[in-house]
């Protein structure tokens, strides 16, 4: 028996054993009931137990203290590529089939980065190369691990990607020389792929029920289509242009659909009441815009202006950089559109949490959600405060005291010693249109390696 | 008697009895043998790993071994090999590579009007496809098997996300249908994508993996219901693809994924999760990660046997191949540089601790009892007796390589009644070498393939080093076929004592790239250069000589490979 005991203990990772921790003396943010000075947070068995002053832990719980430091909820990004080994799989305009969950990658140190800037959890999204594009996969920054599964957190909603405007039009029209060539293009795929998804279901309803006799032909893309349908999966959609926002709650009104969070979108501002009407929520950058033609009418007010209609809106940063500082872009709010410390917050906490469908479980520090938590030197939409500790699950993730130089998980045996700037050039940046370059190059495919050729023998 | 008459009946006798003897061999063009039976004597016996036997003899007769024993009798036909202090194993078993298939050429592919539903041959779907049909007994990497000691290889086909069956073939020289143990013995399925059409990425080749899974799965039972009672039914439709997925999709036929590194393993064990098939994992580089669950789910595994080199050599062969003053300058600042670093110092530690990972995995696998033989996609037949000492450095016992090169393939194969060991009445696949196969020194003097002998133990000494790959030397004109365009230059390929040169001049250009990791194999050159861009990109060359012209490929990193060509243009220019 004891034998049997003692093999688990040596089964079990090392982190688990610690799951335990109780923060000490902390000024609380729980972004949901205001913030309490000089408070305990426990947190037991990965979930907080108890929020109060002089807390008492049982023996072997890890004890940080958190005097004269500010204790958040973990941040959620709702928009993020890291952690994924593929972006797009930009072949088709509709490829709702595909999944991102399937090439989850713990190994990818922009994970740690993210823990270093406080953010527990993100929204490994599929590309924009496709209206429809994958379906997406809500993980937890449990850095450390090699199995993808653990990524993953565990119930929460499926989540999928669209995109409308430039995008699908310049992959598609532009670069295969498909539909969808204009914006109106890109509503004819949604309305021919939900129409194709309603006639599916019926052809297998009808085989179901015996009315046919000869089973269908399966598809993976219009099952999952028909679950949109259905509700069983919460749109996110890269958008820009207001018109385009309003054609697509056209779309969704007409196939009955109303579970939709718009990415970026950021002519969100001249469309907050039809937004809130529609219960769409929007997901922004703070400050940034102008890199391609559809994004130059923007605002930095966009977060505020949403806010303050009703829109649950939060702030998202589709980039491995910009995620390390997600509570700056969230403080950018408080100088354009005076938003409240606590509005402020809810827009990297709990309302990116309710565009993923995981609010009844983070996004604020309240008694059985999960314990994740994030500890600043100073108030986090201060420009002087620097993350101290990250934590997931009620495990230390990330600590600044003990932060070593180089957290890679995975080396490649075969490869040669390089600096971390020297990995960083051959580094490829994770955003929307990752993985496309090589095919949006097709045409000039000959050119291009000529141009390379040259520069090769030119120095 | 008449003369004639005479000669008529001896011929006709000699007929005879070559005809019983040589059933097997009557389409083969290979002369045939005096004799097909064979009388090994007084050898040790290595019956199965950790069982060796001495003083033994064997009989080989028509392909199999027909009898084992420390006192037989010499059968009166048998060719006698004497094999005092020779040890006997059963032929070496390769449960998956690509043996005796040749690469086929890079083709331009025609351009795909709809890149999202592209024609299912150029999406890499070709599940329907026998190696068989590509499969050269005669084919070089054939003889290096057998030559290495194996007798029997499993082969897939080279190809993408479904490349097609593999077949089981004896490593034996003759026609292809006459080396067909097992047809169809597996189907194949790689993390392989074709650039540019649908599926591009692994998101989409697993998509479509479940999509073709489930169809086949229900076009297999509309079949079944369709022959049963076609009434009230529609008449199936015919699909090739589908319809070679049928077996996979009712446990009639294992499947075959090629999981490299760990992230390949995890999606192996996912899909074999969600659809239960009988998995067969291969070419694993990295599985540690999940020993537990294979063991537990009884998982057969093929461990790779190209395994993560040392940095120390490549190294020394970047500091010989620096020509230019400047480079050595920088080297030397680079090696101060590296001594200062700690950061370079604490990787050295780390990589150092993964590469013993990669090399000490196939000890943990015997520890943890799990059944795994070798895949050899990526590994040089001459190079298998090297690799596998290393791993019996990291830890592998010698029985459990042995175990892995002979009964363990033959079980994961399902082959154990004829393979794998050395008993009465099974496949005369014998390897016969010197001295104990893992004693360094070690030499293979024979190979029995399906009975016949293939004789090594006088093999030519190798040749000097300064006479390997003589015909390469030489000034070389290039033409490399990129899409749309033909790049021209020179390769200038020259001997240093025993140690190549060559460097590589685009026509366009003044410059020259100096060639390193340069490796010559027969007739074989390969090498790379460093093109400076804003990134540096490498470009890896492979050519196989001819005469006074070559052909081969170029790799240009992320971008693909092209084709290159070029002839003789004379002596080697000393200053390029």
């Amino acid at each position: 028996m004891l034998k049997y005991i003692l093999l688990i203990i040596i089964l079990l990772p090392k982190d688990i054993l610690s799951q335990n921790i109780l923060i000490k003396n902390g000024t609380v943010l729980t972004v949901t009931n205001g913030v309490k000075e000089n408070t305990d947070i426990l947190i037991i068995n990965g979930k907080i137990a108890k929020i109060d002053k002089n807390l008492t832990a049982p023996e072997g719980t890890r004890i940080v203290d958190a005097n004269n430091q500010y204790v958040m909820p973990g941040i959620i990004d709702a928009h993020s590529h890291i952690a994924l080994d593929v972006i797009n799989e930009a072949t088709s305009p509709v490829t709702a089939e595909v999944n991102a969950g399937d090439v989850l990658d713990p190994l990818d140190v922009a994970i740690y980065r993210a823990l270093a800037g406080g953010v527990t959890i993100s929204h490994a999204m599929h590309g924009s190369a496709n209206a429809i594009g994958g379906q997406c996969e809500t993980i937890k920054h449990r850095f450390g691990t090699t199995n993808p599964d653990e990524l993953r957190m565990q119930g929460a909603p499926r989540t999928i990607k669209f995109a409308l405007g430039e995008n699908p039009i310049r992959t598609h029209g532009e670069g295969s020389k498909i539909s969808p060539n204009t914006r109106m293009g890109v509503e004819q795929i949604f309305r021919n792929a939900f129409s194709q998804a309603q006639l599916y279901m019926k052809e297998w309803d009808d085989y179901k029920k015996g009315i046919t006799k000869t089973s269908p032909v399966y598809s993976l893309r219009n099952e999952t289509v028909a679950d949109i349908l259905k509700g069983d999966i919460i749109i996110h959609c890269h958008s820009y242009r207001a018109d385009e926002i309003l054609m697509l709650l056209r779309v969704l009104k007409d196939f009955g659909i109303n579970k939709i969070c718009f990415q970026h979108v950021n002519e969100g501002f001249k469309v907050a009441p039809e937004l809130a009407a529609f219960g769409a929520s929007a997901s922004v950058f703070a400050d940034w815009w102008a890199y391609k033609f559809e994004v130059y009418y923007s605002t930095a007010y966009n977060a505020a202006i949403l806010t303050r209609n009703g829109v649950v809106t939060s702030i998202n940063s589709d980039s491995e950089e910009l995620i390390r500082h997600l509570y700056h872009e969230a403080a950018k709010t408080q100088r354009y559109g005076s938003l409240t410390d606590d509005e402020a917050l809810a827009l990297i906490t709990i309302n990116p949490a309710k565009q993923l469908g995981i609010d009844n479980r983070v996004g604020s520090i309240e008694v059985g959600k999960d314990g994740d938590i994030a500890i600043f030197s100073q108030h986090p939409l201060s420009i002087y405060t620097i993350p101290q500790m990250t934590i997931v699950d009620g495990i230390v993730k990330f600590d600044i005291k003990n932060d070593e130089a180089d957290m890679r998980i995975d080396i490649n045996p075969n490869e040669t010693y390089s600096s971390f700037y020297e990995n960083q050039r051959h580094h490829e940046s994770q955003g929307c249109m990752h993985g496309l370059e090589e095919l949006l190059m097709e045409d000039s495919y000959a050119k291009f390696m000529r141009y390379k050729y040259s520069k090769n023998h030119s120095h | 008697m008449n003369t004639k008459r005479f000669i008529f009946i001896l011929s006709c006798l000699v007929y005879c009895f070559a005809g019983i003897l040589t059933i097997k061999a009557q389409n083969s063009d290979t002369p045939k043998p005096l004799s097909n039976t064979h009388y090994i004597k007084n050898c040790f016996l290595v019956k199965q790993p950790g069982v060796i036997l001495s003083g033994q003899n064997i009989i080989v007769k028509d392909g199999f071994i027909s009898d084992i024993g420390p006192n037989l009798k010499i059968p009166y036909d048998a060719q006698i090999l004497l094999a005092d202090s020779m040890y006997v194993y059963a032929g070496f078993i390769d449960a998956y590579s690509n043996t005796g298939i040749t690469k086929p050429e890079q083709k331009d592919r025609p351009r795909i009007a709809d890149p999202g539903n592209p024609p299912n041959d150029i999406a890499g779907i070709t599940p329907q496809f026998l190696s068989n049909e590509n499969y050269n007994p005669n084919d070089k990497s054939v003889t290096d098997m057998r030559t290495a000691g194996f007798g029997l290889s499993q082969v897939a086909p080279r190809g993408m996300m479904l490349p097609g069956q593999s077949s089981i073939f004896l490593l034996g020289e003759g026609n292809t249908d006459e080396m067909v143990l097992k047809s169809g013995s597996a189907q194949n399925f790689q993390f392989e994508t074709s650039r540019g059409v649908y599926p591009s990425t692994l998101i989409g080749i697993m998509a479509k993996f479940r999509d073709l899974y489930q169809n086949a799965k229900i076009a297999g039972q509309h079949e079944e219901k369709f022959l049963k009672n076609p009434s009230g039914l529609a008449r199936p439709d015919y699909n090739k693809e589908l319809k070679s997925l049928y077996p996979v999709t009712t446990k009639k036929q294992p499947l075959y994924i090629v999981a490299q590194k760990t992230k390949d393993v995890h999606k192996a064990l996912l899909l074999k999760e969600e659809f239960g098939f009988d998995l067969v994992l291969t070419e694993v580089k990295q599985g540690w990660h999940y020993i537990d669950k294979i063991k537990q789910q009884n998982i057969p595994v093929l461990l790779s046997l190209d395994l993560p080199g040392e940095e120390k050599k490549s190294l020394e062969k970047e500091g010989k191949d620096g020509e230019k003053k400047d480079s050595i300058k920088t080297e030397v600042k680079e090696i101060k540089k590296e001594k200062l670093d700690p950061e370079k110092k604490d990787y050295d530690a780390k990589k150092a601790a993964v590469v013993k990972e990669y090399l000490a995995q196939a000890a943990n696998f015997e520890k943890y009892g799990i059944n795994f033989g070798f895949s050899f996609l990526n590994s040089k037949p001459s190079d298998i007796k090297k690799t596998i000492k290393k791993l019996i450095e990291n830890g592998l016992s010698e029985n459990g390589a042995l175990a892995a090169l002979t009964t363990n393939p033959a079980k994961i194969l399902g082959l154990s009644h004829l393979l794998g060991t050395v008993e009465k009445g099974k496949i005369a696949n014998l390897t016969i070498t010197d001295k104990s196969y893992f004693d360094e020194k070690s030499v293979i003097k024979f190979v029995f393939v399906d009975g016949k002998k293939y004789d090594y133990s006088e093999k030519p000494r190798k040749q000097k080093d300064g006479k390997t790959g003589h015909k390469m030397i030489g000034l070389w004109s290039y033409e490399v076929e990129i899409p749309g365009a033909i790049q021209k230059g020179k390769i200038n390929i020259k001997k240093d004592g025993s140690d190549f040169k060559i460097s590589v001049k685009d026509d366009t250009s003044s410059n020259e790239d100096v060639a390193t990791d340069i490796n010559v194999d027969g007739s074989k050159l390969t090498f790379s250069i460093m093109a400076t861009l804003s990134t540096p990109v490498k470009v890896d060359f492979s050519l196989d000589f001819e005469d006074k012209i070559y052909t081969g490929n170029v790799n240009v990193a992320s971008f693909g490979t092209f084709p290159i060509k070029g002839s003789y243009d004379g002596d080697p220019k000393l200053n390029f």
